[in-house]
């Protein structure tokens, strides 16, 4: 079958590079680009994609918030999560949402690519789900959820922001955020943030 | 009636009673008031201090807020693309063959564009971090308006040129000015780019005027505008993420940061009027000294 990708990262660069290592290792050369949570969607919606490589933070929203959509609409498409984000966070919090190919963007080369030849030609998300973390971390046990209203508050936005962009009720919002706080054992959002920046969650 | 002395006077020694009286009491009084205005000068001196140490405590958290904004922005802004751009470049000599000729002269594109990004990135943050030091020594010099805003087009002319935009310098050729030039000159330059940046097409015009009380300067452009609330967030002392600019990337907040920085240092105001779709005008005002 003809592979048929789309990749989503804010950074042209890193676009160019994951299509180069896709032509020259693995012989792909369907490969399209969107830099957007938006341009997704619409690309998804034109073109029948066989997989998509999803970057983590989009410029105007959060993978975690489309993907629900996303496999809503499309149950066939395969989906990999490519970020700069630690792995032990989000690749558990993606595991709520049977993602199970989860690569950082610090990678080694050889690494990459062979982690794309598995995702892209040996799909198999069985045998990736019982790969286990191992490394503890602070922000493991957020949930999907707590992981998107994390990610804007270390925005600087307030409950009330954060509560009209992911379509919840300021009640929520709070109890999520005393969730946060609660589970990474920070006291106030300055430490939050310290701590967020040394895990590289953001 | 026996004449006695006139210290044995009865008036007498009641005058002397309330001199000695009156005496001690003018010195407690006097005594009491040194105290007073002791006190009240200690208060004043605590006040200020500790007005001060307020004062400091909110800069640290704020630059301790911009540290941690700055470390993302150099993993994510930096060190990825980075490392994109040396894969790239490493593939383009080892899989020369592998790769089609118009993968390849997208890549090629992809790392001037990119290499190029990352200079003016690591450059501005570079500007912030100069300025951050209180002890900085400038010396206001006289600055040929004209010239500078001529200066900073040629740099960024390329860019324009690519996208359609016109840079216009209307500043009068002989518009001089007593000013801190570094840091006007990395103001202006950013609010050009900003306007670059969030424009598909159309002019970017600085004009000059001077006023009875002072310089203006103002930077129009044609671009997306900016809406009510967004500018706010750059009014409030807060750290800034743009919305997506014209080729989908996330502004990184640093530009205004740096702005409202240098602003403080040249002793200058700004405003924004911006309608949305139609254009921004960011007026600078710096008042005579």
């Amino acid at each position: 079958m003809q592979h048929r990708i789309l990749i989503a990262d804010d950074h042209s660069m890193i676009r160019k590079g994951i299509k180069l290592l896709l032509q020259t290792h693995l012989g792909i050369k369907d490969v399209a680009e969107v830099s957007s949570g938006n341009g997704v969607m619409c690309e998804l919606q034109k073109k029948a994609y066989t997989h998509l490589i999803l970057d983590i933070i989009l410029p105007d929203c959060t993978s975690l918030e489309i993907v629900p959509n996303i496999q809503r609409l499309y149950p066939d498409l395969k989906i990999m999560v490519f970020s700069m984000l630690n792995g032990t966070v989000y690749g558990e919090a993606l595991k709520q949402y049977n993602i199970y190919y989860y690569l950082e963007k610090t990678s080694k080369e050889e690494d990459t690519v062979s982690f794309l030849d598995n995702f892209i030609n040996h799909y198999n998300p069985a045998e990736m789900a019982t790969i286990k973390g191992t490394s503890a971390n602070p922000f493991m046990p957020l949930s999907a959820r707590e992981l998107e209203v994390l990610h804007y508050m270390l925005g600087g936005y307030g409950t009330k922001d954060i509560s009209t962009m992911l379509n919840l009720r300021m009640n929520t919002v709070s109890t999520l955020k005393n969730r946060i706080f609660e589970k990474t054992e920070t006291a106030n959002l300055k430490e939050l943030m310290q701590l967020a920046s040394l895990y590289n969650v953001s | 009636m026996l004449n006695t002395p006139w210290y044995q006077n009865g008036w007498f020694i009641l005058a002397i009673i309330l001199l000695a009286v009156g005496y001690v009491s003018l010195v407690l009084f006097l005594r009491a008031k040194r105290f007073i205005i002791r006190q009240n000068v200690l208060r004043a001196l605590v006040e200020r201090k500790t007005k001060e140490i307020r004062r400091k405590n909110e800069e640290l958290e704020k630059n301790d807020l911009i540290k941690t904004r700055l470390i993302s922005i150099i993993s994510h802004d930096i060190i990825t693309p980075l490392k994109f751009l040396h894969l790239a470049g490493r593939n383009l000599v080892e899989s020369n063959e592998q790769m089609t000729e118009e993968l390849k002269m997208e890549t090629l594109e992809e790392i001037v564009h990119t290499s190029r990004e990352l200079e003016m990135l690591s450059t501005n943050i570079l500007n912030w971090i100069k300025y951050q030091n209180e002890n900085r020594q400038l010396l206001r010099e006289d600055v040929n308006l004209h010239d500078m805003v001529r200066q900073i087009f040629s740099i960024l002319n390329g860019m324009a040129k690519q996208k359609n935009i016109f840079l216009t310098n209307e500043v009068p050729a002989d518009f001089a000015l007593h000013q801190y030039a570094e840091p006007l000159r990395i103001i202006l330059y950013n609010l050009v780019v900003n306007a670059l940046n969030f424009m598909e097409k159309g002019h970017i015009t600085i004009i000059a005027k001077t006023l009875r009380n002072g310089v203006l300067i103002e930077v129009k452009d044609e671009g997306f505008g900016m809406t009510k609330e967004q500018i706010n967030n750059i009014l409030a002392d807060q750290f800034i993420v743009s919305s997506a600019n014209v080729d989908g990337k996330k502004g990184n907040g640093l530009g205004y940061l740096i702005i409202k920085d240098l602003l403080k240092v040249v002793e200058g105001h700004f405003t924004i009027k911006s309608t949305k779709n139609i254009g921004t005008t960011i007026k600078l005002f710096f008042p005579k000294q």
